[in-house]
């Protein structure tokens, strides 16, 4: 059945392009077999990532026969880690057959280290020569990419090469489970065009920043779009391969598109998008999109991709499909009393044991599963073990595991390669039980993408053997959990990292911004000339600034700070209060908040006495010199290291006659208001210097008489 | 009665002074009706009996006295006059009128010329059962040669709508996203597919409910509806404590000590409120698709803009609008071109889209096209008047040539003058034989007359010419 659509579409898709262009050259694709990162660890220490059985069938699989469909006739899979493997898969599979209307060409290297890297490869070996697509392999997809393709090549066209990439997007509404959280995107798009203005990963962002420069583009409709999932397909122009080998610095995708929209005015490149909307295209970058993909495969969203179809074309790898979407291969058998309740995919010669419950559960070939057990979402693989009363819920359990007697698998567990758990054992949410010890990983780190070294690792392994630990995997288990043995930081990333990012709308966080947001829009209605009077200061200190390095002289300066106080709208109060605090904190915003004492008082007598006449100018009034000293004090007040320096300030500006003595006494014996500047004249210094000061005015007055 | 309208008839006209100079904004001629006659006549079409006109006294009086001001229409007038000097806002006004306003309103500006479906509007308010529903319309590019003026600034506004391009999420000056247009992810969440629109003018004709009002006479900050009120309602939409129904009311409480400012909030339980909202429980019925979520997530404020995609929507705030308007409006309504009280000479030459005012006098070989003469206005012979408005009371002498020009009221063009593009102010007397061209600005003003020079001749085109 698959065979046949896929050759139908073919077909139909091989007249459209000669019709198109008879020259054309065959479409190409470049399909990426590696992840370049660590997400299926400790899975994919054993099998590379691509070859993962996804209801039953390898990811890589469905990737080739998406390109198949689509009626690309010559792939490179690029593969790095394990590419062994996936060479022998690939050649045993029916891609490498003669009759296989997709030429598969592989190519091995340990030195890609990144989807750049694969592509400035693609350059230096020349192999395309024309449009291609560019396709990860643990894409799963039914996309019809022919429109996209002709719309591509129509903008190529018509403006000679400047579209560079159509990224094909499938739209499903934010929340939706093949959305995968890590791959959220939000895009702005210019609505005639379908041109990418902006894209950008929004995981972790609460808001959302778009700059200008992208709506000065002519048009006058722009669209913001978060309810599109990226497919990871992409159509590239040759181009893109040149790109990608003149910047080095580009690793991944994501660094190709911001780089070409952010130097979209340089090179004249652009980026356009095509959005689907009934196909299905997802990739695989998570346990929890493993997850749901797989359920979708199940459901038969991936249409004509299903597994009854049987399109890889292997021998026994047919099964039935009947009601509720449950699928049985060959040589399937059943036991009394069990019950396969829906979504089920149950491979061949799998026995299952008697009053069983499986429901949205896939199950591989060759498996045993003995009575009473309970299987929710549970993704089984081949050669699987499963003994009587076991209890599995949304877990992952690879090839050769064994499941002993009465244990319970809660969710998100995943029991790696030939791992034994149990008998009479619960394994908390979460677990991760592998046979390779996970500081084993560690040491590896240096050769982590060189393949074939697992001899390497089992010597190791078994020079170090290490114990398993009955409690964390039973009495007869076999094998290290992974969260226990790492330290708490780690361990959680790995979880997080295996599983994916659970989505949750994050409601609280929302509202904390809301009211922050709220509180700065109500302080901006309520009080706006707060803000004047800051940038009254800043203008005054500006002044001042100029006026000591220009040597500006002092009636100018007045006449300045004039001219700002009407501009700014400023009481004469406030601005002797500005001045003075101006004044006396210029030490500290020259040198910084950390002057001693002495440094502050050292710096700012000089400049008491060259601004002294601006201070005259305005300090004229009794109020005025009782304003001034209380704009003093509350400065001091603050500066609470620094109150020693108060006195010698005041002493200055009384000698500078900035101040009269009748104000400071006044200010002395009134002004106290609360029991901090009570505290404040308590200071020795400021005692002794009022002390003086009306000793001096006795004098002053009995000279008088 | 389910709305009251509104109309706002006090603004100056600050964005064309020149023309505003001696008539008050909504009494300038516009295919010889008053600008504010438009408005009203909108509303009259859709049913409306009763309108509360928020006007100065000026104009108020000379509603009431002028013959040529005289607004020929049958619904009721419910005119408010506020200080001229007052500097009230268009929020202030609807405040002052607070103790008027019983149901929802419809408040329109007396600067509106369209002919858009009003039911629009209004159906949006009703089946969303909204707060605010506003009209926008493409914003045009005005055609004509504008008087003296060369070259426009750029200062769009930035309209953010949902899918189905009735909901408004956001709206922005252009001028105030110098950090660029910034949006919270959630409210991405909740309208994943969101039209952003430059190039649209605000049509100024809001829906309101009657709770803004009452929020308005609580909060007395907010002086203007377009410029604060409406921003503030659409930013809104998304706030926390309009979204979730049931806000712990002790932390209300605190929340709203603090801020000291008790009625921030706009109240919008109206009394079927739970009616409403059981309705809603019980349908299917839901605003989007794609979530669970309950219709509108829950939020209880809403705003809806309908947006014309065709027809004429022009507001009469500068002076090319003006002109446009005077050219399309004769469109809106079908009264004879010509005033039956017009004495037109029989050999003079008059288009099929120019209109004559009453009692005006054109006299033989005059050449009138594509024009407005308003009423009382004297043409003598050998005239030609081409793509321009002439006002009431004016007189021009022979063989003048006018084209694409403005002429204010009771002006006198002297014989042979050649005025091209220009803008000639009211009660002026242009020499004869003079030539004015485009590249000047011809404001003319009477000697007699102080006029602050600064304040109205900034452009570096604008040539003024005191005689």
């Amino acid at each position: 059945m698959g065979l046949v659509a896929s050759r139908g579409g073919k077909q139909k898709k091989g007249n459209v392009t000669s019709e198109q262009e008879e020259e054309e050259q065959p479409l190409q694709a470049v399909l990426v077999a590696d992840s370049f990162n660590r997400r299926f660890f400790p899975i994919s220490k054993d099998q590379p990532r691509a070859l993962l059985p996804l209801g039953n069938v390898a990811m890589i699989d469905y990737t080739l026969e998406f390109l198949t469909s689509t009626g690309v006739q010559e792939t490179f899979v690029f593969c790095c880690w394990m590419s062994n493997k996936i060479k022998d898969h690939l050649l045993k599979s029916k891609w490498c057959r003669p009759t296989s209307p997709n030429v598969v060409h592989i190519i091995t290297s340990d030195l890609y280290r990144s989807l750049g890297d694969v592509l400035r490869d693609v350059d230096a070996k020349n192999l395309v020569r024309n449009d291609f697509i560019l396709v990860y392999g643990d894409v799963v997809s039914n996309i019809d990419v022919s429109q996209a393709l002709q719309e591509h090549r129509h903008r190529r066209k018509v403006d000679k090469n400047i579209s560079v990439m159509t990224m094909v997007f499938k739209e499903s509404s934010p929340g939706h489970k093949s959305r995968c959280e890590e791959d959220d995107v939000i895009v702005a798009m210019d609505s005639k065009s379908k041109r990418v203005l902006h894209y950008q990963k929004t995981q972790g962002l609460k808001k959302l920043q778009f700059p200008m420069n992208i709506f000065q583009h002519g048009s006058d409709e722009f669209e913001i779009r978060h309810d599109l999932l990226d497919c990871h397909i992409s159509i590239c122009s040759p181009q893109v391969a040149e790109l990608f080998t003149d910047n080095f610095d580009y690793q991944t995708r994501n660094d190709f598109v911001r780089g070409i929209l952010v130097n979209e005015e340089i090179l004249g490149n652009q980026i356009h998008l095509y959005v689907t909307q009934d196909g299905y295209g997802a990739r695989v970058s998570n346990l929890q999109m493993y997850d749901s993909v797989s359920s979708d495969m199940v459901r038969r969203w991936v249409y004509p991709l299903t597994p009854e179809a049987n399109f890889t074309d292997q021998q026994g790898q047919g099964c039935t499909h009947s009601r509720h979407n449950v699928y049985r291969g060959a040589e399937v058998s059943l036991g009394h009393g069990s019950q396969m309740e829906e979504n089920v995919l149950i491979g061949r010669d799998t026995s299952i044991g008697a009053n069983c419950h499986i429901s949205n559960s896939v199950i591989g070939n060759n498996c045993t599963i003995g009575d009473n057990v309970v299987l929710d979402r549970a993704h089984m693989w081949n050669n699987v073990h499963i003994s009587s009363n076991v209890e599995i819920h949304q877990s992952v359990v690879c090839d050769g595991a064994v499941v002993k007697e009465a244990v319970r698998l809660n969710k998100q567990c995943v029991l790696a390669y030939n791992v034994v758990i149990g008998p009479n054992l619960s394994l908390p949410e979460g677990t991760v039980v592998s046979m390779h010890h996970p500081e084993e990983e560690e040491e590896d780190d240096d050769d982590e993408f060189l393949s074939d070294d697992q001899e390497v690792g089992h010597s190791k392994d078994k020079t170090r053997q290490k114990a398993f630990n009955p409690a964390e995997v039973g009495p007869e288990g076999k094998g290290y959990i992974w969260k226990a043995s790492m330290n708490d930081t780690e361990d959680e990333e790995l979880a997080q990292c295996l599983w994916g990012l659970v989505l949750n709308p994050d409601p609280e966080s929302d509202s904390e911004s809301e009211a922050s947001e709220e509180s700065q829009d109500r302080s901006r209605s309520v009080s706006p000339e707060i803000d004047d009077v800051n940038a009254f200061q800043l203008e005054v200190l500006g002044t001042l600034q100029r006026g000591l390095e220009e040597n500006i002289v002092c009636d100018n300066l007045v006449l300045e700070i004039n001219s700002l106080k009407y501009a700014y709208n400023i009481t004469l109060k406030e601005v002797m209060q500005i001045l003075t605090r101006v004044v006396l904190e210029y030490p500290f915003q020259q040198q910084g908040t950390q002057l001693t004492t002495l440094q502050y008082t050292g710096s700012l007598l000089p400049l008491l006495k060259t601004w002294s006449p601006v201070f005259k100018n305005y300090i004229k009034r009794a109020q005025d010199h009782l304003d001034c000293l209380s704009a003093v004090e509350e400065l001091f007040l603050e500066q609470d290291t620094h109150q020693t320096a108060m006195v010698k300030v005041l002493m200055k500006m009384y000698q500078l006659e900035i101040l009269e003595e009748e104000a400071i006494l006044k200010w002395f014996s009134t002004g106290a208001t609360n029991d901090k500047s009570r505290q404040l004249r308590k200071n020795q210094g400021l005692q002794k210097f009022i002390q003086w000061l009306k000793e001096a005015e006795d004098e002053s007055s009995e000279e008088g008489e | 009665m389910e709305l009251q309208a509104v109309l706002m008839a006090a603004g100056g006209g600050s964005r064309m002074m020149d023309l505003t100079y001696n008539t008050r904004k909504p009494l300038l001629p516009v295919g010889n009706k008053p600008l504010i006659w438009y408005p009203i006549n909108l509303l009259e079409r859709v049913g409306f009996e009763e309108v509360i006109v928020i006007t100065t006294k000026e104009v108020q009086k000379m509603i009431s006295t002028d013959p040529k001001m005289k607004l020929d229409v049958k619904m009721k007038l419910d005119i408010v006059c506020i200080q001229e000097d007052a500097h009230m806002g268009t929020a202030d006004a609807l405040r002052h009128i607070q103790q008027k306003i019983k149901t929802d309103i419809l408040v329109v500006s007396c600067d509106l010329i369209t002919d858009a479906a009003l039911h629009e509007v209004v159906d949006l308010f009703r089946a969303h059962n909204a707060t605010l529903s506003m009209l926008m319309s493409k914003a045009h590019e005005f055609t004509e040669t504008v008087p003296g003026q060369k070259g426009k600034k750029k200062n769009g506004d930035f309209v953010g709508v949902d899918g189905t391009g009735k909901r408004l999420l956001f709206m922005a000056n252009e001028a105030d996203l110098d950090k660029g247009l910034v949006i919270r992810k959630s409210n991405m969440r909740k309208h994943p597919r969101m039209h952003i629109k430059t190039g649209l003018v605000d049509a100024h004709l809001y829906c309101l409910k009657k709770s803004v009002v009452d929020f308005l006479a609580d909060n007395r900050s907010v002086s203007s509806i377009r410029g604060e009120l409406v921003p503030y309602i659409v930013r809104k939409q998304f706030s926390k404590s309009m979204t979730s129904p049931n806000v712990n009311d002790e932390a209300d409480q605190k929340l709203k000590k603090k801020d000291g400012n008790a009625n921030v909030e706009i109240k919008i339980l109206s009394r079927d409120e739970a009616l409403l909202q059981l309705t809603r429980e019980r349908s299917c019925w839901n605003d989007h698709r794609g979530d669970m979520s309950e219709a509108y997530h829950g939020g209880r404020l809403r705003c809806y803009v309908h947006i014309m995609d065709e027809g004429m929507c022009y507001r009469v705030n500068m002076l090319a609008a003006y002109i446009e308007a005077n050219r399309l409006a004769p469109k809106l309504f079908d009264e004879p071109a010509v005033h039956p009280s017009a004495a037109i000479s029989v050999r003079c030459l008059i288009g099929a889209d120019s209109i004559i005012g009453a009692s005006c006098q054109i006299s033989d070989k005059a050449s009138i096209k594509r024009s407005m003469i308003g009423a009382s206005t004297t043409v003598r012979e050998k005239v030609k008047v081409t793509n321009s408005i002439i006002m009431h009371g004016v007189t021009i002498e022979e063989g003048c040539n006018i084209q694409g020009s403005v002429i204010c009221s009771n002006t006198v063009i002297g014989r042979g003058a050649d005025i091209k593009y220009c803008l000639v102010g009211s009660a002026q007397r242009i020499e004869p034989e003079g030539e004015h061209t485009t590249a000047y600005y011809c404001l003319t003003l009477p000697s007699h007359t102080q006029v602050p020079l600064t304040s109205t001749l900034s452009g570096n085109s604008r040539v003024a010419k005191i005689q």
